[in-house]
């Protein structure tokens, strides 16, 4: 007998996919996680551009990961030319990480992915049920644009990052206006903990998690210069330089001849795959976030990703309240953007964006020009990920006897889990 | 009853989503206002079939299953209205590229495989396809012209938005002029306005993001931007990264 799972178009999640799972003789024997975004090009498209152009255009790849994308793509810029930043603008673009993950945490936590744990279709249902919870996110929500704004000029599609440093650096009364929201904030923060405390997450799925992050460049958590990749027994550790031994045999998922090169596995980035990998270096109220919600590292279940977010975000507000606070204390410096030389060279970087690693690299010509450029989403690298939970997740449910309408509900919810953003991936993927 | 309305995603970043997810203050006003039936990014159940008063489309028409998508919500809308830069304008994939689209899927995805079967056109507003009723365009589209045009739309008026240049904007903030005093590629002049002239609010260009502002006069900018050595490649290529079928299309105000 076969029974094929479907789902055309998978709803609450940034961009357009389905999922397609076949069961044949009560074996999965195919899985696909299908994206249908029209293709962009971007990355083609951006050939022969500016090095200082380019940056504006390679954020609309991703419009909830624009800050990361900008910053990403500044930082791979900066290392071409060879531009050191100051300790004032790697605080600030910390800063702004950490309002793109409150924001895109409790949009994902709440309003994406909290109704698959209540039954409900969505969080407009959750308003009336529970106006408290919607309330609060909204509330967070706003925290993390305030951030990005302040410090980015804009929430989405940022306009004040520039190479080496920012267009116009924010003032002291601004950041005092984000050290009141932040301590704000922080009730907020716990407030959501408090309401998912009380919510379990199922466990349909159990499947070892491999999982891949940067190793935190001292206390910037989202920020480093070497990847470390685990399956909880043996620890690998890659320079971002040599990213494309960690990605590139997932470069084409769907292709027929390049799924493994070296490699026959896949990884998981995310909020799950940091904690699990660095979760020793989250202290404070965070600590005390993850052990209301009970989150137990190494998991085997991915549904885990929506606590690990939901641990970053308190994570981020304290964060983002120290870095506040620190740069309040020293004072902001009215610096202006290194003066550079273009010519032909290639640089590399990669940053923890909300979902996962985002890497870039560019190689340019002696005008300055873009020659290539390569950006891997954390969405692209998570698909085959996705797909062997799917497996994992449709077989183990077949087993038990779940039936079709219920192993549509769980593919749903595995792939949300992952909050995967398939605007971001879809310059890599099929159409 | 309340109005139906509907919000939809073409092919994007997703960012005037985002944008209307980001109305954080106003966001249960809006829920309260309308009854939001067919909103996929939001929501696992969506009501598909049933006419609506307003739909909001953002992102470009890339192939064919999204221009049949189009048509279909235009049948069942009373008014269509094109949200961000992508909808109104194509976007930044509508952008000229050096080489033939063919060449650049070869760049991106590699050679043979799979990607030589693909649907590539470059991708267009959707007034190619519909009529549309209000377009908003920003990359994103501001939080406030959004607000502004539901509000309007919702007691049956039509919204207006800016008629005249983002300089206009720059010069009420009485920004230093980064074309005119710093000798910087500003696209301001050409530009629609209704974003506050944010961009050079940071000493940073206008890169064109809201598309170009009706009458504008694309020749003389181009003029300006030659005197200061820019060469006439490198400035078509600045002013047609958000607009491109746009810029094209005018008339002798047009690239050379």
């Amino acid at each position: 007998m076969t029974r094929t799972i479907s789902i055309d178009h998978l709803a609450r999640v940034e961009g357009h996919g389905g999922i397609q799972v076949v069961i044949e003789g009560g074996q999965v024997s195919k899985v696909e996680f299908d994206v249908f975004e029209g293709i962009r090009l971007l990355e083609g498209l951006v050939r022969g551009r500016s090095l200082e152009d380019v940056t504006g255009i390679v954020s609309r790849i991703c419009a909830i990961c624009s800050h990361g994308h900008s910053i990403t793509s500044l930082q791979a810029i900066e290392n071409a030319l060879e531009i050191e930043v100051t300790p004032q603008t790697r605080k600030l673009r910390d800063l702004a990480y950490q309002g793109a993950s409150i924001e895109s945490h409790a949009l994902h936590v709440f309003f994406l992915a909290l109704p698959d744990l209540l039954g409900l279709p969505s969080a407009i249902s959750l308003a009336a049920s529970n106006p408290k919870a919607v309330g609060t996110a909204l509330r967070l929500k706003k925290l993390g644009n305030t951030i990005q704004e302040t410090i980015g000029g804009r929430a989405v599609h940022p306009v004040n990052y520039v190479i080496g440093g920012f267009g116009k650096v924010p003032s002291t009364d601004q950041l005092l206006t984000l050290e009141k929201d932040l301590t704000a904030g922080l009730a907020d923060g716990w407030s959501a903990i408090e309401i998912l405390r009380g919510i379990e997450v199922p466990d349909f799925v159990c499947a070892p998690v491999r999982c891949a992050a940067l190793v935190p460049d001292g206390d910037a958590f989202f920020f480093g210069n070497s990847m470390v990749l685990s399956d909880g027994l043996a620890h690998e550790t890659i320079p971002v330089r040599d990213y494309r031994s960690l990605t590139n045999e997932y470069l084409l998922p769907h292709s027929h001849a390049k799924r493994s090169a070296h490699d026959q596995r896949s990884y998981m980035v995310g909020a799950l795959a940091r904690l699990t990998l660095h979760g020793n270096r989250i202290k404070g109220l965070a600590r005390d976030a993850w052990q209301a919600l009970r989150l137990a590292l190494p998991s085997t279940n991915i549904l885990m990703n929506n606590i690990a977010q939901a641990v970053e975000m308190v994570y981020s507000i304290e964060h983002a309240l120290h870095l506040v606070q620190d740069l309040l204390r020293t004072g902001l410096a009215p610096e202006s953007p290194p003066a550079y030389q273009v010519r032909a060279c290639r640089g590399a970087a990669a940053t923890e964006v909300p979902r996962g690693t985002l890497f870039y690299s560019y190689e340019f010509d002696a005008q300055g020009r873009v020659a290539a450029a390569d950006v891997i989403t954390p969405t692209a690298q998570n698909l085959n990920h996705i797909e062997d939970q799917l497996r994992e997740a449709v077989q183990q449910g077949a087993e038990a006897g779940a039936s079709d309408p219920e192993l549509q509900q769980r593919s749903a919810m595995i792939a949300r889990a992952y909050d995967p953003c398939i605007s971001c991936s879809v310059h890599l993927i099929r159409s | 009853m309340k109005p139906k309305i509907g919000i939809f995603g073409l092919s994007g970043c997703w960012g005037e989503q985002i944008v209307i997810l980001n109305c954080e203050d106003q966001l249960l006003d809006i829920v309260g206002a309308t009854d939001i039936v067919d909103f996929l990014g939001g929501s696992s159940v969506n009501d598909k079939d049933s006419p609506l008063a307003i739909a909001f489309v953002e992102g470009s028409v890339a192939n064919e299953r999204e221009e049949r998508q189009l048509r279909r919500i235009r049948e069942r809308a009373g008014l269509v209205v094109a949200c961000g830069t992508c909808a109104c304008f194509g976007g930044v994939a509508a952008m000229d590229a050096e080489q033939p689209r063919e060449q650049v899927i070869c760049q991106v995805y590699g050679s043979g495989g799979p990607a030589a079967a693909w649907d590539v056109r470059p991708h267009r507003p959707l007034a190619d396809f519909v009529k549309v009723d209000v377009a908003i365009p920003g990359c994103p589209m501001e939080k406030t012209d959004f607000l502004r045009a539901i509000a309007s739309l919702l007691n049956g008026d039509i919204p207006q938005l800016p008629a005249y240049p983002v300089c206009l904007e720059c010069k009420m903030n009485e920004s230093d002029c980064l074309l005119i005093s710093r000798g910087l590629p500003c696209a301001g002049s050409v530009t629609a306005a209704g974003c506050g002239a944010r961009c050079p609010g940071y000493n940073v260009v206008c890169i064109g993001c809201r598309g170009p502002v009706e009458e504008c006069n694309i020749a003389s900018l181009q003029k300006i931007l030659e005197e200061k050595e820019l060469k006439a490649a490198e400035i078509q290529r600045k002013l047609r990264t958000f607009a491109a079928p746009a810029v094209d299309r005018m008339k002798g105000g047009g690239l050379a």
